[in-house]
């Protein structure tokens, strides 16, 4: 019965999203909406990673998904003009370096000191986009024009074709991350989220599981971002902010932390949300965060955790549990 | 020299805000796991009421503290209606919770009082300069120093010579054996909110004759504010003071000789401090890794 829901849902997913330019048109929607849902379902999955998987409170992934949009967009500037390829493979790139950089600083905090250093490390690059004006353009952006697919004679990307090579990178690193869970890694970071010390205990080294978790979210989250500068022919240092960070973490929890397609789900209802909001009236910030809180307090599971399984007193004292491990650690390292 | 010494002043006060909020925060999360990224609105609120009572013609030192109470009424009524649910879940969702009031409050401080800075006037008492031996010195930067002196001092006695003290104090290291002892500890969360909600509220009222009130005032604090907590070390209140005064001071002096580095060397501090010491200058061993 499962297997058959699945195998309907997904079919409907990928009917939805081949379709997305034919059917926004006729809802008379700008197919640029459909290439943003998809890039902000990517960064949420890279929150997912370390969030929904590994249990780890990452709260500067936006730092990773700006580096990726202004690797590409600087890199389409200065360096080799017009090759989408290209562009977005720096991208992919440079969001995998800016977490190496961080993952040595981050690996061995847990709880919400982790929490604090991905916010205050994200804001690092926050500031050198803003300051190094005259390579970043500072607080005024960083405008590109969007490259062709294979150099300036290749194929144009406008409108429904750039749209198609977003969805085409979109599976490719959905079946990635697929297949990322289901591996031994990915089952050795679920049970770093469940019990770390135990992890320890069977002699997997977690912080170097951690360290590989963060790369990966930065990889992916630097590919997002990368596809959105070029999607909007811009980029800019609030992409950075951690305000952006709070968002993702807040679309992966929407939609639910630890499932797949969660994230994206989350995406696309916080996306419209802020979409529809923001057009019709000018407080639309206080709805969203009503939205916050009210996801917080009623959902902790999310949508697709909250569909999968009620949410019984049985939650509450799992997470109990979670929390007694992590004090559990601190007296093991103390 | 005589450019270096106000700007070490500048520094000193700045830094001292930071250690103030830095410490509410700090308070905060010790005890109960909460981050509270909404710990600017508060600040931003406070500066706000003072605003509405010293437009009426209320002395300002009695605007700082009825608003400053006013407020803390604001941080309990939140903490016991929204956060306190919170505390037997992973901290994540106290953090995102946090994340939402901020978003809220911000927003409703502009259609309140508007998108820009509104006028805040300090008392002519404060205004003018104070000179000491050679050197000109703000009065208000004076005061400011004086009264987020005293506070901490007040704080500093609450903690080690009472019986609340202790048993904050006590509940931090292990709050089930409190518990088991017989207190209550949902009234000692609710204490300790109150006393962070409280500094930071007296900050925000300060603050803002300095920096002047918009909206987005406190949150522009907050992030050097977490930045002076992973500085000093998690779990350390003098690890805030140093460290906040170190960053104050570190900022100021930075605009003297390069303005545009001002926000980095923020950054590039917490990374030195980091590298030479992971825990933080005077950060516990263990406590939260």
């Amino acid at each position: 019965m499962k297997r058959t829901l699945d195998a309907a849902g997904m079919s409907l997913l990928a009917i939805l999203l081949l379709g997305m330019p034919l059917w926004m048109n006729l809802v008379q929607l700008n197919v640029s909406l459909g290439t943003s849902l998809l890039l902000f379902g990517l960064a949420a999955a890279s929150v997912n990673i370390l969030v929904g998987y590994t249990g780890f409170m990452a709260f500067g992934n936006a730092a990773f998904f700006g580096v990726g949009a202004y690797g590409s967009a600087l890199f389409s500037h200065y360096i080799l003009p017009d090759n989408m390829i290209v562009a977005t493979l720096v991208g992919a790139l440079t969001g995998t370096l800016s977490a190496l950089i961080l993952a040595p600083f981050l690996i061995r905090r847990r709880g919400i000191y982790f929490a604090l250093l991905t916010v205050a490390f994200g804001q690092v690059y926050y500031f050198l986009a803003y300051r190094w004006s005259n390579v970043t353009g500072g607080e005024d952006g960083f405008s590109i024009s969007r490259p062709h697919l294979f150099g300036p004679s290749g194929i144009p990307m406008e409108g429904a074709a750039y749209y198609y090579y977003v969805l085409v990178i979109f599976v490719a690193v959905m079946a990635f991350l697929w297949f990322l869970v289901r591996s031994p890694f990915g089952l050795s970071l679920r049970a770093i989220s469940q019990n770390e010390i135990r992890v320890r205990y069977l002699a997997i080294n977690s912080d170097h599981m951690i360290f590989k978790a963060l790369v990966i979210s930065g990889m992916v989250a630097g590919i997002a971002g990368s596809l959105y500068s070029m999607s909007i022919n811009f980029a800019y240092p609030l992409l950075m902010d951690w305000h952006q960070s709070g968002d993702f973490v807040m679309m992966t929890i929407l939609g639910g932390a630890g499932t797949l397609w969660g994230p994206f789900l989350g995406a696309i209802i916080y996306t419209l949300a802020a979409n529809v909001l923001s057009s019709k009236t000018e407080t639309w910030q206080i709805i969203i965060g009503a939205l916050f809180v009210v996801c917080v307090l009623f959902f902790p599971k999310g949508i697709l955790g909250f569909l999968s399984r009620p949410a019984t007193a049985a939650e509450d004292i799992d997470a109990t549990a979670r929390v007694r491990t992590e004090h559990a650690i601190e007296g093991e390292r103390a | 020299m005589e450019r270096l010494i106000p700007e070490i002043v500048n520094g000193i006060v700045l830094g001292a805000f930071y250690a103030i909020i830095a410490i509410g925060l700090s308070l905060i999360m010790n005890l109960t796991g909460t981050v509270n990224l909404a710990h600017g609105s508060f600040l931003t609120l406070a500066g706000y009421l003072a605003f509405v009572l010293l437009q009426r013609g209320t002395n300002f030192w009695l605007a700082l503290g009825i608003s400053a109470i006013l407020t803390v009424f604001v941080g309990l009524a939140v903490e016991r209606t929204l956060i306190s649910p919170l505390y037997k879940r992973i901290p994540l969702y106290s953090l995102l919770l946090t994340f939402g009031l901020a978003l809220i409050a911000e927003e409703v401080f502009r259609l309140i009082w508007g998108p820009q800075s509104v006028p805040f006037s300090t008392p002519s008492s404060l205004q003018g300069a104070t000179i000491i031996g050679d050197t000109v010195l703000p009065t208000y930067r004076l005061a400011i120093m004086a009264v987020l002196a005293l506070v901490m001092l007040l704080l500093l006695l609450f903690l080690y010579r009472t019986r609340q003290g202790l048993r904050l104090r006590g509940a931090v290291l292990n709050r089930e054996m409190m518990a088991a002892l017989g207190i209550n500890t949902q009234v000692l969360y609710m204490m300790n909110f109150g006393i962070g909600i409280f500094l930071a509220a007296v900050a925000g009222v300060l603050a803002s004759g300095l920096i002047g009130l918009s909206p987005t005032m406190g949150n522009g604090l907050l992030m050097p504010a977490f930045i002076t907590v992973v500085i000093g070390g998690m779990g350390s209140l003098a690890g805030c003071l140093v460290g906040g005064l170190l960053l104050g001071v570190g900022q100021s002096v930075t605009t003297l000789y390069a303005p545009a580095a001002s926000e980095i060397v923020t950054y590039v501090l917490m990374a030195v401090v980091l590298l030479i010491r992971p825990r933080g200058l005077f950060g516990e061993e263990g406590l939260f890794g």
